[in-house]
């Protein structure tokens, strides 16, 4: 699929609302593409332009050098699925039934499967490990099992492209990760997956390109890591603050105005450690200071000052130590 | 795994609905026999397999009267409630009805100026007994069909089905203020006349208007059978329905063509029977525990047919001359089931939370 200088927005009455022009993106087969951009920059009105469920103000959007205004709805449903942001009407409505919907473009006019239908929802309800949830209804739930449901029926759609809008909002980290890693394999499969999203760590690792939609600014598109290299993820999406780090996703270092203190020891210790005094306004490094903290590896925090030798068990009691410190230090 | 799960569900629904057919017939023959005068059983059988009756006068209570009625009552019952189940999906809406869109009240508006302008004129009480009903009946579906052209209309051209269902409101609002209006002018006699329409009656229909009446319905149910499909998709909404290859004009177009026509007959030839059309599909939907459209409309046929025969036996009320208004009777007897139904079942999940 390929978009031909295609400009997407709204019309409100004579007026054109335009959100991005001239775009022209393509995905293939195989191929797991991220969509991102702050809200309201129009990814979800992309995603449904070129689904042909929203008209595009200008431009084109042609499926295998076929525009989709031209082909019927019925031929554009076996080509493209979707995976949307809403919830079905039907609460009531069994997972298997769910995804035999999917089967819809190729069902006779009263619904009727054939073997071939089967089999299609069979295959999606395997790939998506879903087999113990076959019978349950959808009200009965988990946001993350829900999100692989409607994958399902996508993938029972059995279509070249399935396109998601923020598959993994709402998600706890372990689904998100699993709902990533499981796009991944569909695509590993042959299909091409466009997904919007929110959540760029993840994006990062796992997608071929990405797609940065930004206000009033051409789309950068490419390999994610080159586009970290160019610096264009901090210009489109973090534009205000510059205070991320992009190889952790976190925030950069805060400030340091309590001083410096030299912690040594066991590395995983001394990295949430670390973390927990940044956030209090200490710095820390690993050459010689005034405070010295060695984390040991029976989970005790062997702290120096001014030639005096605590031992504390937990963090809290470190820090609490500290601002007593930092007091005394203060009325001085 | 999946082709066994498909398999033992088509042999578990064959047997429901081989079940519900069964007793339909049951209560079929249950309906014709009670009545001001009854018939016993082995004489309806005879009626059936053509031979002699004990009573000649029996031949011709159930020719003439009870098998009319009770073919009228099946029809009605399913019919009224696949109007519910199509509107409630279309609209999202568990509260939506047959009538939802105006359309008793159009059929209502049409009869009333009958009635009224005919007493004005002073020519109604001089027509024939048959020629006033299908007076009535011609003008509550010219009622209904105005508002039906309507609707249709405005469907072609507003793309959210919310607004739809308000502007299908205000029609209805509009024209229950014209016949409020209408009845504000008009002489006592004229009043009692259209209570009399508006109460619903499932017996005035002779062989002569079944001809026309039971065609119309049968399309209008084997239509709604060819939309269920549709429907389905649509339960998850109108952009995965498209996304599905659903044409969203077109399935919108179809489902109000269809509940008009099936509606409108209704309410023309039998008054306005409320009630049913909202409460049927929760009943299917309750007692069956499934929202696939696939089941819940043939399931709905039947049901609706049974618990119309059900409630009309109840009107009849055996052994006493007098029959109760149908329209009392369905909400007198429906509604305490369905709240049954809403405490006992607890299973319908209209929404999330």
């Amino acid at each position: 699929m390929q978009t031909q200088s295609l400009t997407i927005g709204y019309t409100e009455g004579k007026n054109h609302k335009v959100l991005q022009r001239n775009l022209n993106l393509s995905i293939s087969k195989g191929e797991i593409i991220s969509l991102m951009g702050q809200n309201g920059v129009g990814k979800t009105t992309f995603i449904k332009t070129i689904t042909g469920l929203h008209p595009s103000l200008e431009g084109d959007v042609h499926y295998q050098n076929v525009a989709i205004e031209q082909l019927s709805k019925q031929t554009l449903s076996k080509k493209i699925s979707v995976v949307l942001n809403e919830k079905p009407f039907a609460a009531n409505l069994s997972v298997v039934e769910l995804i035999a919907l999917g089967r819809h473009p190729y069902s006779n006019w009263l619904g009727r499967l054939s073997t071939l239908d089967k089999e299609a929802i069979d295959t999606a309800i395997t790939q998506t490990k879903i087999n113990y949830l076959a019978n349950k209804k959808l009200y009965q739930l988990s946001d993350g099992q829900f999100q692989k449901v409607m994958i399902a029926r996508a993938l029972a759609q059995d279509t070249d492209l399935i396109i998601l809008d923020e598959p993994t909002a709402h998600l706890d980290l372990n689904n998100k990760i699993e709902i990533m890693l499981l796009l991944r394999t569909i695509a590993e499969n042959g299909k091409g997956i466009l997904i919007s999203t929110h959540d760029l760590q993840i994006s990062l690792q796992l997608s071929d390109q990405l797609w940065l939609f930004n206000f009033n600014k051409p789309v950068r598109y490419g390999c994610p890591e080159d586009l970290i290299l160019q610096g264009a993820i901090e210009q489109t999406l973090f534009p205000v603050n510059d205070n991320i780090d992009l190889r952790t996703g976190t925030v950069k270092q805060l400030t340091a105005t309590n001083g410096a203190i030299r912690i040594i020891g066991d590395e995983s210790s001394v990295f949430w450690t670390s973390q927990a005094l940044h956030r209090n306004g200490f710095s820390s490094q690993d050459t010689d200071a005034e405070m010295n903290l060695n984390c040991h590896h029976d989970g005790t925090w062997h702290f120096s000052y001014k030639g005096e030798l605590i031992i504390f068990e937990a963090i809290e009691q470190l820090l609490s130590h500290l601002k007593t410190i930092i007091k005394v230090a203060r009325n001085d | 795994m999946i082709t066994q799960y498909f398999d033992s569900s088509t042999k578990k629904w064959q047997r429901i609905l081989s079940g519900l057919s069964l007793l339909l017939v049951i209560l079929f023959g249950i309906n014709i026999s009670l009545g001001s005068v009854a018939i016993p059983m082995y004489s309806i059988l005879d009626y059936f397999s053509g031979k002699e009756l004990e009573n000649p006068s029996w031949y011709l209570i159930l020719a003439q009267f009870r098998i009319p009625k009770a073919i009228t009552a099946l029809l009605v019952g399913g019919g009224l409630g696949i109007c519910g189940l199509q509107m409630q999906t279309l609209f999202r809406n568990p509260m939506a009805g047959p009538f939802i869109l105006g359309i008793s009240s159009g059929s209502g508006l049409g009869v009333a100026i009958a009635i009224f302008l005919g007493v004005e004129l002073g020519g109604l009480f001089e027509f024939s007994g048959i020629a006033r009903s299908w007076l009535m009946v011609v003008m509550a579906g010219m009622g209904s069909f105005i508002v039906l052209i309507g609707i249709s209309l405005a469907s072609l051209r507003l793309k959210n089905s919310v607004t739809l269902l308000i502007l299908g409101l205000m029609f209805g609002t509009a024209a229950s203020a014209l016949i409020s209006i209408l009845q504000f002018f008009s002489q006592a006699e004229s009043i009692q006349a259209y209570m009399m329409w508006s109460f619903g009656s499932l017996g005035s229909l002779s062989w002569d208007e079944l001809t026309v009446f039971i065609p119309i319905i049968l399309f209008g149910m084997l239509l709604s059978l060819g939309l269920s499909k549709s429907l389905n998709a649509l339960l998850l909404g109108a952009n995965y329905a498209q996304s599905m290859g659903v044409s969203l004009t077109v399935i919108r177009l179809l489902i109000i063509i269809n509940t008009s026509i099936l509606a409108g007959t209704i309410t023309a030839f039998c008054g306005p029977i409320a009630f049913f059309g909202i409460a049927m599909p929760h009943i299917a939907r309750m007692l069956f525990n499934t929202t696939n459209h696939l089941l819940l409309t043939p399931l709905i046929i039947l049901m609706g047919g049974l618990l119309m025969l059900t409630f009309d036996t109840i009107a009849q009320l055996p052994g006493v001359d007098a029959t109760l208004p149908i329209n009392a009777v369905t909400a007198l007897f429906g509604a305490p089931f369905v709240i049954y139904l809403l405490m006992r079942k607890r299973n319908i999940q209209y929404t999330y939370d």
